[in-house]
């Protein structure tokens, strides 16, 4: 396992957190989890170190009842998730090395026995819900300075509660309220174009009545630009970031199959140089 | 919600001349969600998250079908204190026809481990329920019947009215536990035991009550096998206890039309008569 920082060194939100880092971290867990979902994982992981780099993760650590709330609607990247959330010193290396073992709190999908995990999902459309009760909860208690970011994938907005949650967020002016879409254009068996063609997704969210920025979702700086931009306007927001479904392991990039399959050892040692030569290309 | 500045009230859309009054009095912890029944519980699992105590009311059909996932993934799975309220029941919606009988609601939720199940049939017992919910901060889920009803005032969680003879007991709560009082009313023989929380029963309690008759009849507007009938079932399992027991309900849909609960009662022999006849035979 890759262990790049100190679990106990605590990070805050002006620390800079590596893709390259994060990626590696999610290649180790999945391989010695034998787990799934390396495309949807690897496509999420500048939004999420976007996520947590633009709120104050000592808040989130420690549970504090004003902290801004990350909800990861689609629980399926956990991996992402948890390698983020480690990286960024919310949770243990010791923690970490039990993805997807037997006994381990840290399932296929973020559960909420993790601390810093607001809910528990899996089931796409739930969390989008819960984030705008966040939202209203948060306006409610005069927690004024926090926010609540949920991510979302493009093929879990085919459900109909995502719709549902957008609409009252609009109607409630919930201007602490940014969804971020990880539009890597792959559902679960293919891409989303081919089985509801929702293009141009900017224009879906703007005729519901969000503000809508569409970014590289591969950019941390220009993600997290958007989040600040949008937080504390007239209302909520939505951030369409356009992704490449398994991104920096070349043999998985924009294919569907790597939603199911698991690393073998030859390919867990070539996703990680790909990974590596991914960085050194553009660093 | 005077005195408990952490109640959250939720609608979706549902309860004219009723939810009013708390909108006005406390706007800033009064939601209309909409029609949209899946984020009433989402916003109510967000609200909980933040330390409310989220009341989520709309009619039962919809509160617990058309959300059941939501149901149990953000209240049965996170554990969270929210209360959800479902208003009708069994045939209360008699003429709106099947999708508006509601005769699956709490055996569905029942199949969600972490939910109590409540039935209030008294205003006694209904009137100190929020206080409890409010003490106990579970994931709850109350059945509300329509009507005036004459069951026994009691605070209890379940209440007997004893007949003048120890041989068949009515086991019932809601709606047809008015007509079991009613058929009482015929025969004085009768007890009837009616159950207002639902889940969990107070099992040995129930079994010492019980185990005083000879032959007990389950009376319910909600199918049996899911319903209060399958509940004592399991527990007289458990318990190895055997008693002589009968069910009445409903068995499945129907799209006969009856203008009101009266109809349905009788379709499925669930009215007095019915009750009375069945326990004669």
């Amino acid at each position: 396992m890759q262990t790049e920082q100190s679990s106990s060194q605590l990070q805050t939100s002006s620390i800079k957190v590596d893709p390259v880092s994060v990626r590696l971290t999610i290649l180790d867990m999945l391989y010695k989890g034998k787990a799934s979902h390396l495309g949807s994982n690897m496509s999420a992981v500048e939004m999420l170190i976007a996520m947590f780099g633009s709120v104050d993760v000592t808040g989130i650590r420690d549970g504090t009842p004003d902290r801004s709330r990350i909800v990861v609607s689609k629980g399926h990247c956990a991996a992402a998730t948890y390698a983020t959330m480690f990286h960024f010193g919310i949770i243990p290396a010791e923690l970490i090395s039990t993805y997807h073992t037997n006994g381990s709190i840290l399932a296929g999908h973020v559960s909420h026995a993790v601390l810093g995990v607001e809910h528990s999902t899996g089931a796409l459309g739930h969390g989008i819900g819960v984030a705008v009760g966040c939202a209203v909860g948060l306006r409610s208690r005069g927690y004024n300075k926090s926010l609540v970011l949920t991510l979302l994938g493009d093929g879990e907005i085919q459900e109909g509660s995502v719709w549902e949650a957008l609409m009252f967020a609009v109607h409630r002016k919930l201007s602490n309220f940014v969804a971020l879409i990880d539009n890597n254009g792959i559902s679960s068996i293919t891409n989303t174009e081919k089985v509801i063609d929702m293009r141009p997704l900017t224009s879906r969210f703007a005729g519901f009545g969000l503000e809508v920025r569409e970014v590289d979702g591969h950019d941390v700086g220009e993600i997290k630009a958007a989040i600040r931009e949008l937080s504390g306007g007239s209302g909520p927001a939505v951030i369409v970031c356009n992704t490449i479904k398994g991104k920096g392991v070349r043999f998985a990039e924009g294919s569907a199959i790597w939603h199911y399959r698991s690393l073998s050892d030859e390919l867990y040692a070539e996703a990680r140089t790909s990974v590596l030569s991914g960085s050194k290309s553009t660093s | 919600m005077a005195t408990h500045p952490d109640i959250f009230f939720l609608t979706a859309d549902m309860g004219i001349n009723l939810v009013e009054k708390f909108a006005d009095t406390y706007p800033d912890r009064f939601l209309n969600v909409g029609i949209a029944e899946q984020n009433l519980v989402g916003i109510s699992a967000g609200l909980a998250n933040m330390g409310y105590r989220p009341f989520a009311y709309t009619i039962s059909n919809f509160a617990v079908h058309r959300c059941f996932e939501q149901i149990r993934n953000e209240i049965g799975i996170h554990d969270y204190p929210i209360v959800l309220m479902g208003t009708s029941t069994g045939y209360d919606n008699a003429p709106l026809g099947p999708t508006h009988h509601i005769v699956d609601d709490w055996g569905s939720i029942k199949a969600i481990p972490e939910i109590d199940i409540y039935c209030p049939s008294s205003l006694a017992y209904a009137e100190t329920l929020v206080d409890r919910l409010i003490e106990i901060g579970r994931p709850s889920y109350v059945r509300i019947p329509k009507g005036g009803f004459k069951t026994p005032s009691s605070t209890d969680h379940f209440v007997v009215s004893p007949g003048e003879k120890s041989e068949i007991a009515l086991v019932s709560y809601g709606t047809p536990a008015q007509e079991c009082l009613a058929a009482q009313e015929k025969d004085r023989s009768l007890s009837v035991i009616v159950i207002n929380r639902l889940r969990p029963l107070e099992e040995e309690k129930i079994l010492d009550v019980l185990a005083r008759y000879k032959r007990i009849f389950v009376i319910e507007d909600h199918f049996p096998s899911s319903g209060l009938y399958g509940s004592l079932c399991e527990i007289l399992v458990k318990h190895r206890r055997t008693f002589q027991i009968h069910s009445l309900g409903p068995r499945d849909y129907t799209l006969e039309v009856g203008t009101s609960n009266d109809f349905f009662h009788r379709k499925y022999e669930i009215d007095s008569e019915s009750i009375l006849q069945a326990a004669r035979s």
